[in-house]
């Protein structure tokens, strides 16, 4: 049973233009999957429609077994890790630890429970040395792997990443790729960055115009130069280099 | 533009100085918050010509001070602005109560600025109550002591949400003063006439901060209450600190301390 069901699914802000249109997906347990497209073509949109941050579509989508209704959000969102693309925005606390424990302790967790938790979640992403770092004080690749240490210590069945290599220097970026294919679960990351897709997802959804226009293997779809350039892409910059 | 940037870092710093180790950090969250509670309201409950008496009150900021090495001068620039308006307070006492009340030589001191030094010694020392705690204390730690006293989590959670909202806020206030000051070589400040768009926008952009960050904290399960540390045990330095001080803070309060030490001396 697919973990994401998107199923003829529309969405248009309140008084604008259709951003997603007849949107139809669906994800497997254990996939890791790139939706990737150009500015504006709704691939943040539809991130967010996963976890009802844009309203609900009733109907139109099912995350981790559950309809994504208002009532089961709670629930959904208590299975789904979604990281921002702006880590300044995602974390709130004062210290790395009090931000990545955050999330065990509102789910009710005790002291013992959270501390495992925020133990094992710091060590997935080999910031354990962070731990007591003020949040203000983390550089820009650090800030990015304590926000996804927020959400692992949720144990998320979905991990849900926005653009997350963005601002992020080569060896950042590189040990972020490194980070990302070490965990387990559900991946799906929305971004432009083609280069970072093909290093961490095996499956790849093209989009442009609100809607799905390639759906495939990473590996295929990425070297696809005629449909990459007829939506606004390019091939990924590491293609025309060794080329 | 500096002062949003200083304004940032001195907030950092009290939050860097609230999680250093020191004797005082080392105290459970709720003795302090009770000394401190029980300071202000002896300090506010002196009479307002009680000058003596509240002058005594000096002596719980002076030794946690020195205790937790907390430089006066620092703090008397990081609280200026409240100090100011603390200051300005008591302003117009001298110009009502002009009935002289004693003598220093040949000066007349007059109720009214009896009660004016009184009024400001009040606000000066409550403020560095207040300061010393949230100064020895993250604020976590201080929420967590306020639902301990049974503080309605609704107000907690805003003390909370407002203490990371201010930096949100005069982040992207410092954010588009850089930007401003950088297209606009060689100017003082902000021109007048840009100031309402630029506040207009500083706002809309702060809440679409706090809106994303408020998405982040209910897809981390957040509903509306603020789920802290388990209270904090309270050790036995804790009650002895919390003995200690409210016998001391109740002694200064009940006993008229430097009049008693004047005697000894005179004698």
């Amino acid at each position: 049973m697919p973990i994401v069901t998107v199923n003829h699914l529309n969405f248009s802000y309140p008084a604008g233009k259709p951003v997603l249109k007849d949107v139809t997906l669906a994800v497997e347990p254990g996939e890791s999957l790139g939706i990737i497209g150009a500015n504006g073509v709704g691939k943040s949109t539809l991130l967010k429609l996963f976890v009802g941050l844009e309203g609900v579509e009733p109907g139109a989508l099912s995350v981790c077994g559950l309809p994504v209704t208002k009532a089961s959000l709670p629930g959904i969102r208590a299975k789904c890790g979604y990281v921002f693309q702006d880590s300044d925005s995602q974390m709130f606390m004062a210290t790395v630890g009090e931000d990545v424990a955050f999330a065990p302790k509102n789910y009710g967790l005790s002291a013992d429970a959270v501390t495992k938790r925020v133990d094992a979640a710091l060590a997935a992403v080999h910031i354990e040395e962070l731990r007591d770092a003020k949040n203000y004080q983390l550089s820009g690749g650090q800030k990015k792997l304590a926000s996804i240490a927020t959400i692992l210590s949720m144990e998320p069945e979905l991990i849900l990443m926005d653009e997350p290599s963005v601002a992020l220097d080569p060896k950042n970026r590189r040990n972020l790729i490194h980070v990302l294919k070490e965990l387990s679960g559900t991946l799906i990351i929305a971004s432009h960055d083609l280069d970072f897709i093909y290093d961490t997802c095996e499956r790849t959804v093209l989009m442009a115009g609100g809607t799905v226009i390639a759906d495939g293997e990473t590996r295929v779809l990425l070297k696809d130069q005629s449909l990459l350039e007829a939506n606004g892409l390019e091939l990924p910059l590491s293609f025309t280099v060794r080329a | 533009m500096g002062k949003i940037d200083s304004a940032i870092r001195e907030i950092h710093q009290v939050d860097s100085l609230a999680s250093r180790d020191s004797l005082l950090t080392g105290i459970a969250a709720l003795p302090k918050l009770l000394v401190t509670l029980i300071y202000i309201v002896c300090v506010v409950s002196f009479n307002k010509y009680d000058l003596q008496g509240v002058a005594s009150m000096i002596v719980y900021p002076l030794v946690l001070m020195i205790v937790d090495e907390i430089a006066l001068g620092q703090t008397l620039r990081r609280l200026r602005v409240v100090l100011l308006v603390v200051c300005a307070v008591g302003i117009a006492n001298p110009f009502f109560d002009r009935q002289i009340v004693f003598t220093i030589g040949s000066v007349a001191v007059s109720g009214g600025v009896v009660s004016m030094i009184t009024l400001i010694l009040k606000g000066v020392f409550t403020v560095l109550a207040g300061f010393l705690l949230v100064s020895s204390t993250p604020i976590e730690a201080i929420c967590g002591a306020l639902r301990q006293i049974h503080v309605p989590k609704i107000f907690v959670t805003l003390i909370l949400l407002i203490n990371r909202y201010i930096v949100v806020l005069l982040q992207e206030g410092h954010r588009m003063s850089q930007a401003y000051a950088l297209r606009a070589p060689g100017q003082k400040g902000i021109e007048w006439h840009v100031w309402g768009s630029f506040i207009g926008q500083m706002l809309l952009r702060s809440m679409d901060r706090a809106q994303v960050l408020y998405e982040s904290m209910t897809l981390r399960g957040f509903n509306g209450e603020y789920t802290g540390d388990t209270p904090e045990k309270i050790s036995g330095s804790g009650v002895g600190y919390l003995i200690l001080w409210s016998v001391v803070i109740l002694a200064l309060r009940i006993f008229p301390v430097f009049a008693l030490a004047g005697q000894v001396f005179v004698k």
